[in-house]
């Protein structure tokens, strides 16, 4: 009994001290600033715009520097769309208590408990209206980037939907061992702004296998097909770097 | 045959017992098709999900929306321009079909007769319920290619889907509701009234000798269709590999699983209305049900993925003409001709 009280206040307390942090995204290609319209090239030399992305980010913690996590409940769906704002973007709001941190981790995805209730009783930022569900496999994309190819061929749209409990993408921007990366949360809240390249997508795989528009399969990667699984797995590993600490 | 009047008697019995407990309280609702005749897979009512009830509003709304073409983005596109009524809802004579901006699926678009039993939907059977799987051509790029946000805009500036919605469902449009509407559309596309159903229904002359034979064959070990085409409309509702290809340009389940035991499984089809619904398997590729059933005699093609059940058959070509014969014999056409499912007259128009 008295230790679920000293629990209780524990709870209480560190619940007081709780203050308010926003999560912020500025999109990049490379070290610039995304601009919708803009032509890039991938390492391959393929041209591309950047058309929409969307993507969930769950599973949040704050790494303290005696490497003990807070962990943060709650999910929340990131948008840009064409023409929107790129840059300082909020994509979710946190409570933690202030203090010193060494960092944060984060999924992009949907919570395996989460990823296969059904869709349709589901309240936003799930649900088929989130425009994330994925019909003919059940379960949510995690991340959802689109674009135009410039093929001299002509344009060509390209999706990559990465999806399915297999591509959950695990993001680590916390460091114990150095004291490179130094979060601080003042006692009246805080933001903490992440840089995500988008075109870290396109980084070559091993063999130096890329995302080859001019291949009409690949540009729909998704799921779990054998024809693009291991594009997909480069895609995968490579955004597991995409985000980085700004500032 | 002999116990049927006294099955009937129960029947009517049970059901005047019913009517008489539950009259005070609450009368039932109105069939959706009173012409149905009273036959014996009808008995089975089809299940309605807990959060998508049934009502004459909602199966209306759901009627319109399904043949409406502003639902797609280039305003070309409805549900019925890919599932048409006369061909008992698939895509009258195309392998694959066509959608927005003239861009070409990969797919054969299935009947939707009795869909609203099916258990598994898609070709792969990986979505569990009507109401999700609607999210699918909605939204894909080279079907109707709308984003949730822009079919709500679009809904709402029509002001009496802004009305009905709000009628049916108290909220404003939404992908979400547009799903459940169409959903509980889907759910009276019900046929019941082919020869076969008649003749199980104690009609001796329903079916021709060629026909019976062919129902014979069917059902029996050596024509050995009846254990994926099972039940009431013919399917296990389970992917399954019948060795159509040694490699499969789609490679159906495994792209939503990646196992490559899961390559060339497709869904078991529905095999009511199957004389309609022509060219034939998951990419139309067999042109007429001759065709298909030799495949079957054949035994397919070599693949290490193939159902144990096929193998070379050994039917003669009178026992292949008898299988067609009974399958020419599950066609319905009170069900494509049925006013309730057609068109609704008036606002936006069938494609
Ligand atoms: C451009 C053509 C096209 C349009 C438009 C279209 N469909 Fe389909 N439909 C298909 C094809 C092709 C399939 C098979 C796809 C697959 O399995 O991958 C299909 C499958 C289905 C299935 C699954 C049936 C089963 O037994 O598995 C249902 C249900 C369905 N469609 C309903 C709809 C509804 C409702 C709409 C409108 C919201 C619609 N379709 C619009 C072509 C179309
Ligand atoms: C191993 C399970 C299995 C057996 C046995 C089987 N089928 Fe099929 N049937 C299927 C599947 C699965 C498909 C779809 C295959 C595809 O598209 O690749 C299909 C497709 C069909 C189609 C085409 C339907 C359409 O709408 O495209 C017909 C007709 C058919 N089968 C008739 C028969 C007959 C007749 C027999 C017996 C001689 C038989 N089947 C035996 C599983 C089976």
């Amino acid at each position: 009994m008295k230790k679920g009280w000293l629990v209780f206040l524990l709870l209480l307390s560190a619940h007081a001290l709780a203050v308010p942090v926003e999560i912020k995204v500025n999109l990049r290609v490379g070290d610039r600033p995304l601009q919708w319209g803009q032509t890039y090239q991938t390492p391959q030399g393929q041209r591309y715009q950047i058309d929409l992305l969307k993507f969930y980010i769950s599973e949040v913690a704050l790494v303290r520097p005696d490497g003990r996590e807070v962990r943060v409940d709650g999910l929340a769906l990131a948008e840009f769309k064409r023409d929107g704002p790129t840059q300082g973007v909020s994509v979710m709001k946190l409570d933690v208590p202030a203090g010193q941190y060494r960092g944060l981790r984060f999924n992009v995805g949907v919570p395996r408990e989460l990823n296969h209730l059904d869709a349709g009783t589901q309240q936003l930022p799930l649900g088929v209206n989130s425009g994330m569900y994925w019909a003919w496999n059940p379960g949510y994309i995690f991340y959802r980037l689109e674009g135009t190819a410039l093929l001299p061929e002509g344009n060509q749209k390209w999706v990559i939907h990465m999806g399915t409990d297999t591509f959950r993408i695990p993001v680590r921007l916390h460091d114990l061992q150095t004291r490179r990366v130094q979060i601080n949360i003042p006692p009246g809240g805080g933001v903490i702004v992440l840089n995500l390249d988008v075109a870290r997508a396109f980084e070559p795989g091993p063999g130096g296998v890329f995302v080859d528009w001019r291949k009409q399969p690949l540009r729909q990667l998704h799921g779990l097909s054998p024809e693009t699984s291991l594009l997909m797995s480069v895609v995968y590993f490579n955004m597991q770097t995409a985000f980085s600490l700004a500032q | 045959m002999r116990r049927r009047p006294m099955v009937w008697v129960g029947l009517l019995l049970g059901v005047g017992l019913l009517g008489w407990y539950f009259w005070p309280r609450s009368a039932p609702p109105p069939p959706l098709h009173p012409s149905s005749p009273r036959i014996l897979f009808a008995e089975r009512s089809v299940p309605i999900p807990e959060d998508n009830p049934q009502t004459p509003a909602k199966v209306a709304l759901g009627r319109k929306l399904f043949y409406d073409t502003r639902l797609s983005k280039d305003n070309t596109v409805a549900c019925a321009s890919c599932h048409k009524p006369e061909f008992a809802f698939s895509d009258g004579g195309k392998a694959v079909s066509t959608g927005i901006f003239g861009r070409k699926g990969t797919r054969n678009a299935p009947t939707l007769t009795n869909v609203g039993f099916r258990r598994h939907l898609f070709w792969e059977g990986r979505s569990p319920r009507l109401e999700l799987q609607a999210v699918g051509p909605l939204t894909a790029h080279d079907e109707m290619g709308l984003e949730p946000e822009e079919l709500a805009q679009r809904l709402q500036a029509i002001p009496e889907y802004a009305q009905a919605f709000r009628e049916v469902f108290g909220e404003p449009p939404s992908l979400r509701a547009v799903t459940y509407a169409i959903a509980a559309f889907e759910r009276t596309l019900v046929s019941y009234n082919s020869p076969f159903d008649r003749y199980q229904a104690g009609d001796d002359q329903a079916l021709s000798p060629a026909a019976l034979r062919g129902m014979e064959l069917f059902f029996s070990e050596k024509g050995d269709c009846f254990h994926c085409h099972v039940g009431p409309d013919f399917t296990d509702d389970e992917p399954r590999n019948t060795a159509l290809y040694t490699v499969y340009k789609d490679i159906g389940l495994a792209r939503a699983t990646g196992k490559d035991e899961d390559v060339g499984k497709f869904k078991t089809p529905t095999l009511r209305n199957v004389a309609l619904t022509a060219p034939y398997m998951h990419d139309g590729s067999i042109r007429t049900l001759r065709e298909v059933v030799q495949h079957y005699n054949r035994g397919g093609e070599p693949n290490l993925n193939a159902d144990a059940l096929i193998r070379p058959l050994g039917l003669t070509d009178q026992e292949v003409d008898d299988l067609v014969a009974f399958l020419e014999a599950l066609t319905d056409t009170s069900f494509t001709t049925n006013p309730a499912l057609l068109p609704p007259g008036g606002q936006g128009g069938a494609p």
